[in-house]
């Protein structure tokens, strides 16, 4: 008969394989998300911004990976790059406006350049060390500008114009195509037919576990968080969308045609789908560690995670269209983005109600408890396969077996074999 | 020769710079006392607007950015400066300050050159 546990039967492992779970200190552990920050954010590849952002020569952006601070600058040869955001003197942060133009000149610097405000020393858009104040008085010539560039960082504009960084000059990836392995094709030809433009930006500092957030995006069993999707969005060929892995941890989430008619309040979006998109069609694709495309017929959403702690994440939330939109269009485009995405649409701040409740409960120092991801349902939807593939690839990177992350990493048959052999 | 018109002899007080736009271009005029001089309206060390940064004293126009320096009347380098102003041709008549157009001034400021250190 089915009863309540006591403490020693809610802490043993369930009846699944070390795949099918994980230990919750994953979710809140101090020094495992310290790791996580030195193991897998310095050395993965960042969607940081779009670059429609930046659109202008001298247009800057600043954000952060890992806590390193760092500015994408376009140039006069409308290039983006990407540098670390520190002056290479006295450490001072360069930049503190989270974006802008060096058009003009600081009160310190000059037009046309980055300027740290503390000594004044001045970089090109190249990172080129262009102005020492006082150089000859102080150094002589025992210290050249071209000694004292800024530190250049691996940057490419790829996949509808998302500008990528990525901290570890040694990476084995040398491109982000390879580092998609696959994950982006499906959406390519939709996002890379013609510029698109940010028309929506909003982020939130939400209480948990950045890998809590990812994982909704994974995990499509939560439909019955969103009371909507129930009661209008369910058919056959919605259970049936495939869950679909690939290499380094990412996964793509199968279309299908949403019948919007069916959504009280909704219009059809097949006038306005992204180039090369079926009409109504919905893509997702949630890229490790912690990026979500999510292509609702007419309308793009991206998050980004920027984990600020082990239960605190900074997510940055972006809508996009198409530059080429007239003011009608866009604005259908913001409606269809706002109506289910936005902070006050139907299913965004559910998702994130969820998410907080989780954080609540594996905050640092609580107790290990097991997180179930077991449920094998043909790798459609509904599937936990999503964030097997994704804590599979997290205990590679961290050397840690997200079960047990005490113990190293196992590759998945070897995680089985051990389970069968503890169970005998 | 294409003289433009710039601006009345009692706008720019002596010893003093003003900003003037003819046509679209930027034209910073001088008042040096007994005459008046004409130079592109930007620093020639890292283009910053003179009109913010100059300072006018002693015949002499300093930017306060760097304390870059040149002789008003001939644009010669002073102290630190390493370049010298460019200088249009001006003439005063009939109360008005008229400038030599033929063709703007600029400063070559190398940006794109990966030698210039």
């Amino acid at each position: 008969m089915a009863r309540s546990r006591n403490h020693e039967e809610w802490t043993k492992p369930p009846p699944f394989t070390q795949d099918e779970y994980v230990d919750s200190r994953i979710y809140s552990d101090e020094d495992i998300f310290e790791e996580e920050l030195d193991k897998i954010f310095k050395k993965a590849w960042i969607p940081v911004c779009h670059e429609s952002e930046m659109p202008n020569a001298y247009d800057f952006r600043t954000v952060t990976i890992a806590r390193e601070p760092i500015v994408m600058t376009r140039g006069k040869d409308m290039k983006v790059r990407a540098f670390l955001n520190v002056c290479p003197h006295r450490g001072n942060m360069i930049e503190r406006r989270p974006s802008g133009s060096f058009l003009e000149g600081s009160p310190s610097g000059n037009p046309r350049h980055m300027t740290c405000m503390f000594h004044a020393w001045q970089f090109d858009m190249k990172g080129r060390c262009v102005y020492i104040s006082r150089q000859e008085e102080g150094y002589q010539d025992r210290l050249k500008k071209q000694q004292v560039g800024l530190r250049e960082l691996k940057c490419e504009v790829y996949f509808g114009g998302f500008v990528w960084v990525c901290l570890d000059d040694n990476t084995p990836f040398e491109t982000v195509e390879q580092w998609s392995a696959g994950s982006l094709e499906c959406l390519k030809p939709s996002l890379d037919e013609e510029p698109l433009e940010v028309f929506h930006y909003h982020k939130a500092i939400i209480p948990c576990n950045y890998k809590l957030w990812h994982d909704t995006n994974c995990e499509f069993y939560h439909d019955y968080l969103h009371y909507h999707n129930r009661i209008t969005g369910f058919n056959d060929s919605y259970f049936a969308r495939k869950n679909m892995g690939f290499d380094n941890g990412h996964i793509n989430v199968g279309s299908f045609e949403v019948n919007y008619d069916n959504y009280e309040g909704f219009d059809s979006r097949a006038a306005i789908s992204f180039p090369h998109l079926p009409p109504n069609h919905w893509y997702m694709i949630d890229m490790f560690p912690g990026v979500n495309f999510n292509l609702r017929g007419s309308s793009l959403r991206c998050d980004l995670m920027t984990p600020l702690g082990p239960d605190k994440v900074m997510i940055e939330f972006r809508g996009l269209g198409l530059k080429s939109d007239d003011e009608a269009t866009r604005q259908s485009r913001i409606e269809h983005h706002n109506s289910i995405w936005g902070p006050f649409g139907r299913n965004l701040h559910e998702d994130l109600l969820a998410v907080t409740g989780q954080g609540a409960s594996m905050h640092p120092r609580a107790e290990r408890r097991q997180i179930l991801h077991g449920r094998h349902e043909n790798e459609t939807i509904h599937d936990e396969n999503g964030m097997r593939h994704f804590y599979e690839e997290w205990g590679r990177w961290m050397d840690r077996l997200p079960a047990d992350p005490d113990q190293p990493f196992l590759e998945g048959d070897n995680i089985k074999k051990a389970a069968v052999a503890a169970a005998t | 020769m294409s003289w433009k018109t710039v601006c009345s002899t009692d706008e720019v007080g002596e010893h003093s710079i003003k900003l003037f736009d003819v046509d679209g271009v930027s034209i910073l005029v001088a008042n040096v006392g007994d005459g008046f001089r004409a130079y592109p309206p930007v620093c020639p060390h890292m283009e910053e607007p003179l009109i913010e940064s100059g300072i006018c004293a002693n015949g002499q126009l300093t930017c306060t950015k760097h304390l870059w320096q040149w002789d008003m009347r001939t644009g010669e380098p002073k102290g630190p400066a390493e370049k010298c102003m460019l200088l249009y041709e001006v003439k005063a008549e009939n109360g008005q300050v008229l400038v030599n157009l033929e063709q703007e001034l600029e400063y070559d400021f190398d940006e794109d050159d990966d030698d210039d250190y």
